[in-house]
């Protein structure tokens, strides 16, 4: 019989702070940092003592030095801290933003005929291999390595900038980037470093962002403030919900609007880990609006996804997800509106799956302002509330037809395993994949000789989701590239890597929670593989570019004789269940 | 309210009643014309070799990804129902007669097994994916050497390495386990009937074996038949990949063959007719 182990393996309980922002900020830094504003006008009293001031400073901001030109940010990437301003300055590029090469990215331009038909020969190049005239880098910027190793980019010709782009200057004590690092979107601008010599920022973290908007209200009115200026208006006036009102009502709700994150923002690192030792298991989700509970506003989802469910049972059934750009509650709250005698409360539980921002438009301000404006006609349908809550509820949801045609298991399937993040994901018919691998050798043929996936994933059923990029509404392989060379696509929002651009810091590879990207040994034009100076090989990030460059679409969807195979957007549960009703 | 057609329903009658129509319009071509055209067999000749250019075109199309020269599945569309069409030209052209000589007969027999072999491909492609899914168990073709290895080794660590401890597992092992372990088994009764037969067998006589063994080596039989399960799943999915995958290793070389027997028939034939005058 195996000898049991006499003492338990005893380890301290993970905390917080367990991996600082930087190993490299000081005690003499926080000194510093509480001189200057606004940290100077914080009162640490208010600070709990788990969490206080000092420790926000010392464990979740970092200190950085950009030399004159250095991109601090794109317009486009998506980040999860803001910046402060400590010495120095730095420049806002305002519309038009700088081209595409000038970001690290790829001009997009799709093949013509002439090149499309090169790809006969040029498809019996060494996998993976670059001409040496490609190694050098995008024209117009550089690349140099800063302190602390970083690779920096930089603007070769920034007098031109100036002359032919429109710009704004923000000195010291100015905050920027943190409307896109509290709600995940993509930053709106680009910003460099200005002046001569060196300009300090010190970068903060979402969590110490959160905390110090939690314990500060100075810092959460301005960052209010900001939001509903920069982020809001132009929200409200995309949103179908409030084109019937008027500027004035616009900003009347504007100025009532309450927004609130759940969920944790680095979900994706979390649900990596899981997925690695086997153990996925649909976490507790925080509850943003309970079943049961009286409708205080229309939640409007702004970023990441929701899990819409409803009481089965002991427990809960998945009914739905929804993702950005979804109001919630919208037709308990019509439904009292128009029926005041006969009120209904919250029908289905809505909870964060990951990360969600989220808006909420007051009962009384959607009564008051917003239904009013809205003709009847788009108005939705009363609810009949159920009178036995464990028989049948399915029958009740809104996405009826949907839910008749995907069974509860795809659902569960496709929600614990986030697979709802996807909008090309590829999916395979396992009832009519005949395991040929056209789509693989086509997928080869048409990117260097090198398969950007594998034919193989999780299934449920007869649905398998491949091992293939599936181009994220929420693409945290994004967070984090120093050079820019992964971005989305400005034909449709593919998301790709310029592997011009590309450093293989490997900040994507890490990131992607479902292992869609790999990095590959790059060849010269003779097969030979390229090494360092260290003689060790090059690399670089690949991974599946939805073949944005060719015409006709993807080629292993096209390629598939027997239909087994197609990218879907499975935020779009339409869409797959008219697929896999086929 | 009427549903719509589905797809794959709506693909499998539109070709059918292009077949239908074009099969009609050909016999009742091939009947008027007949007795009035003397080189009626040169042009239904004609026609039967571009059919057949039109339907290795499909394997031209997959050699081709990049190009945008529609569907794969279309081209495969155009091959299923096209191959139907061609076998009525074929009849056509023999007027519905047994060619004589050997070349002819050679010529004759290669079209039999390509269309034949065509078919079954068909019946393959659209039988075997079910049976794969429903066994479940999915796994990469090129994988299953690799993971076949490791349930080996897994299976002789617990008979034959430092923990094992029963005789009995290991003479069992070594009669009755070591080749199943070895390499792909039941290679047929997994493809033609599906039967479990062969793993029940041996599940049984490993059942057999637990009133000979300890509390300890019990379990480790029960590890083993785990083992011996995965195996099996494993050997069907060889079975049956691999049958997908081969079939093809039978109609395209005998689709160039057929090509090369059809272009020597043209020289002959015109060579010794003077062409078609």
């Amino acid at each position: 019989m195996p000898a049991m182990p006499e003492v338990a393996s005893i380890l301290e309980r993970p905390q917080r702070w367990d991996a600082p922002f930087s190993p490299d900020m000081t005690e003499l830094d926080v000194d510093r940092l509480l001189t200057i504003a606004p940290f100077r006008q914080m009162s640490a009293d208010k600070f709990p003592k788990r969490t206080p001031l000092r420790d926000i400073l010392a464990n979740d901001t970092r200190i950085l030095s950009f030399r004159q030109g250095e991109i601090i940010m794109r317009q486009g990437d998506y980040g999860t801290s803001a910046y402060l301003i400590l010495s120095g300055a730095a420049r806002v590029i305002q519309k038009p933003g700088l081209p595409a090469s000038l970001l690290g990215r790829k001009e997009p331009v799709k093949k013509g005929v002439f090149q499309t038909l090169a790809q006969l020969w040029s498809a019996r190049r060494p996998p993976e291999s670059y001409p040496r005239s490609l190694w050098g880098g995008s024209k117009g910027v550089g690349t140099r390595q800063a302190e602390n190793q970083d690779a920096r980019v930089f603007l070769q010709d920034v007098p031109r900038v100036l002359n032919e782009h429109r710009t704004d200057l923000m000195r010291d004590g100015e905050f920027f980037g943190e409307i896109a690092a509290l709600s995940r979107m993509p930053r709106t601008s680009t910003i460099y470093a200005e002046g001569e010599g060196t300009i300090q920022l010190l970068e903060i973290r979402w969590q110490g962002l959160r905390d110090l908007m939690k314990y500060d209200d100075a810092l959460k009115k301005h960052i209010d403030k900001i939001y509903r200026e920069r982020a809001l208006n132009s929200y409200l006036n995309a949103h179908t919900l409030f084109r019937h009102l008027t500027e004035d009502q616009r900003h009347q709700v504007a100025s009532q609007i309450e927004f609130a994150t759940y969920g944790e923002y680095d979900w994706s690192g979390d649900y990596k880990r899981l997925a690695q030792t086997g153990t996925v298991q649909p976490e507790k989700e925080p509850i943003i609006v309970q079943q049961g509970d009286y409708p205080n506003g229309v939640v409007l989802l702004r970023a990441g996804f929701g899990r819409v469910g409803q009481k089965f049972g002991a427990g809960e059934r998945t009914l739905n997800y929804i993702g950005a750009g979804v109001a919630f509650g919208l037709q308990e709250i019509a439904h009292n509106w128009r029926n005041p005698n006969a009120p209904v409360n919250m029908q289905y539980t809505l909870r964060a799956i990951g990360y969600t921002h989220l808006l909420v438009v007051p009962t009384r301000v959607m009564e008051q302002i917003v239904l009013p404006s809205l003709p009847a006609h788009e108005l939705p349908a009363a609810v009949e509330p159920v009178a036995e809550p464990a028989s049948d509820l399915a029958e009740d949801f809104p996405a009826r037809e949907q839910r008749d045609k995907i069974s509860a298991e795809t659902l569960e399937f496709l929600t614990s395993n986030r697979f709802f993040n996807g909008t090309a994901s590829m999916v395979i018919d396992l009832e009519r994949c005949t395991r040929c691998d056209d789509c693989v050798r086509a997928c080869a043929a048409t990117h260097d000789n090198n398969p950007r996936f594998l034919r193989h994933g999780p299934a449920s059923g007869r649905l398998m989701v491949a091992n293939a990029c599936m181009h994220c509404a929420d693409p945290v392989c994004m967070i984090g590239c120093p050079t820019g060379a992964i971005h989305r696509e400005s034909f449709a929002g593919q998301v790709v890597i310029n592997p011009v651009t590309c450093v293989a810091c490997k900040a994507c590879f890490n990131n992607c929670p479902y292992g869609a990207i790999r990095m590959v040994d790059i060849r010269d034009e003779t097969g030979q593989f390229v090494l360092d100076q260290d003689l060790k090989p090059l690399s670089k990030a690949t991974k599946c570019d939805l073949c944005v460059e060719n015409r006709g679409g993807p080629a292993c969807e096209r390629a598939c004789p027997h239909g087994a195979l197609s990218r879907i957007n499975l935020n779009n549960l339409d869409a797959l269940a008219k697929w896999l009703n086929r | 309210m009427v549903e719509p057609m589905k797809r794959f329903r709506k693909q499998f009658w539109r070709g059918t009643v292009v077949f239908v129509l074009a099969s009609w319009l050909a016999l009742e071509l091939h009947q008027a014309w007949q007795a009035r055209l003397p080189n009626e067999t040169f042009i239904t000749g004609w026609v039967l070799f571009g059919c057949m250019l039109l339907l290795t075109l499909l394997n031209a199309r997959k050699k081709l990804p990049f190009l945008p020269l529609l569907r794969a599945e279309t081209w495969l569309q155009i091959h299923i129902y096209g191959g139907f069409f061609t076998v009525i030209l074929f009849l056509i052209h023999l007027h519905f007669r047994v060619p004589h000589g050997g070349f002819d007969l050679t010529l004759t027999a290669l079209f039999g097994i390509v269309t034949i072999s065509g078919i079954v491909g068909l019946i393959f492609s659209r039988v075997l994916p079910r049976r794969l899914k429903v066994r479940g168990g999915e796994v990469l073709f090129e994988k299953i050497p690799a993971i076949r290895h490791s349930l080996k080794r897994q299976a002789e660590n617990l008979v034959l390495g430092n923990q094992a401890a029963s005789p009995v597992l290991a003479e069992f092992y070594a009669r009755r386990l070591a080749g199943f372990f070895a390499g792909p088994e039941n290679f047929w009764l997994h493809l033609l009937l599906e039967s479990r037969q062969p793993i029940n067998e041996l599940l049984a006589d490993m059942t057999d074996l637990r009133r000979l063994l300890t509390e300890t080596d019990a379990k480790v039989l029960e590890q083993l038949m785990d083992l011996a399960r995965q195996k099996d799943g494993l050997d069907y999915h060889y079975s049956l990949q691999k049958t997908l995958k081969m079939w093809l290793f039978v109609h395209l070389p005998f689709t160039y063959g057929l090509m090369l027997f059809a272009l020597w028939h043209i020289v002959v034939v015109f060579a010794f007719s003077g062409g078609a005058q």
